[in-house]
């Protein structure tokens, strides 16, 4: 316990004693990403009211945006975005009952990894062009 | 809160079956419109039909962001900064919502 005393029931072991697995790593990487898209969504509504309050305030903002740093966080957004709403189809899908077995949920979770840089990338080509 | 675990779940679930077609949209209106001057920008922004999708992918986007926080912070604050951050994360969510109205409003009655 956090005082040093002995709990007299059992525990559940800490975060460091589980093995790695990828699903455990897509379960933390969706409530991060989540967490980034709510920073990611105060920008994209401030970017949306920037451009209907003109073009001073635009101006900046589109600077900003397209900046090296800008264009960071962008990509950090597009991944974001990506990989929680690809990972959302899987929490769909598993609310069906479906998917959930090791094998299955494993290979979804390697999917959704691969799938999100792959698309995020496609965006960042497509809108770069 | 207890007794509101269920709408709750359905509310995280129905966003989230909504925002599917708005972010496939507004991937179209990035790819789109990337590079796009100001004025061709608020031009494409003050259609009727743009505006809506924009207002309508913040405010749905906002309502699942402030349940996704809210289960983050009841995970992981437990104590009297709980109630304060929850309120924190109503007032972010209207604020987001809030603007993302306001300037569909702007942009499509002001042209």
């Amino acid at each position: 316990m956090a005082d040093g005393s002995q709990a007299s029931r059992p525990l559940s072991p800490h975060l460091q004693i589980w093995r790695f697995t990828v699903t455990m790593a897509a379960s933390i990487t969706h409530r991060a990403t989540g967490v980034a898209l709510y920073g990611g969504a105060i920008l994209l509504s401030a970017w949306f009211f920037a451009l209907a309050a003109g073009p001073e305030a635009y101006g900046p903002v589109s600077a900003i945006v397209g900046s090296p740093f800008g264009l960071v966080v962008l990509f950090g957004f597009a991944w974001s975005l990506f990989f929680h709403t690809l990972n959302g189809l899987r929490h769909l899908y598993w609310d069906t009952g479906r998917g959930l077995d090791p094998k299955m949920a494993t290979m979804t979770s390697w999917l959704v990894y691969g799938g999100s840089i792959v698309l995020a990338v496609l965006v960042f080509i497509l809108a770069l062009n | 809160m207890t007794s509101k675990g269920t709408s709750t779940f359905i509310a995280q679930r129905a966003s989230a079956v909504l925002l599917l077609p708005l972010i496939c949209w507004f991937l179209w209106a990035v790819i789109a419109h990337a590079g796009a001057s100001y004025a061709e920008m608020r031009a494409f922004a003050s259609e009727p039909l743009s505006a809506g999708l924009f207002a309508a992918l913040i405010v749905v986007g906002a309502a699942h962001m402030r349940i996704g926080m809210a289960e983050v912070i009841e995970d992981y604050i437990h104590s009297g900064l709980k109630g304060l951050l929850m309120t924190l994360n109503w007032l972010a969510a209207i604020c987001v919502a809030g603007a993302g109205v306001f300037a569909a409003l702007t942009l499509v009655f002001a042209g």
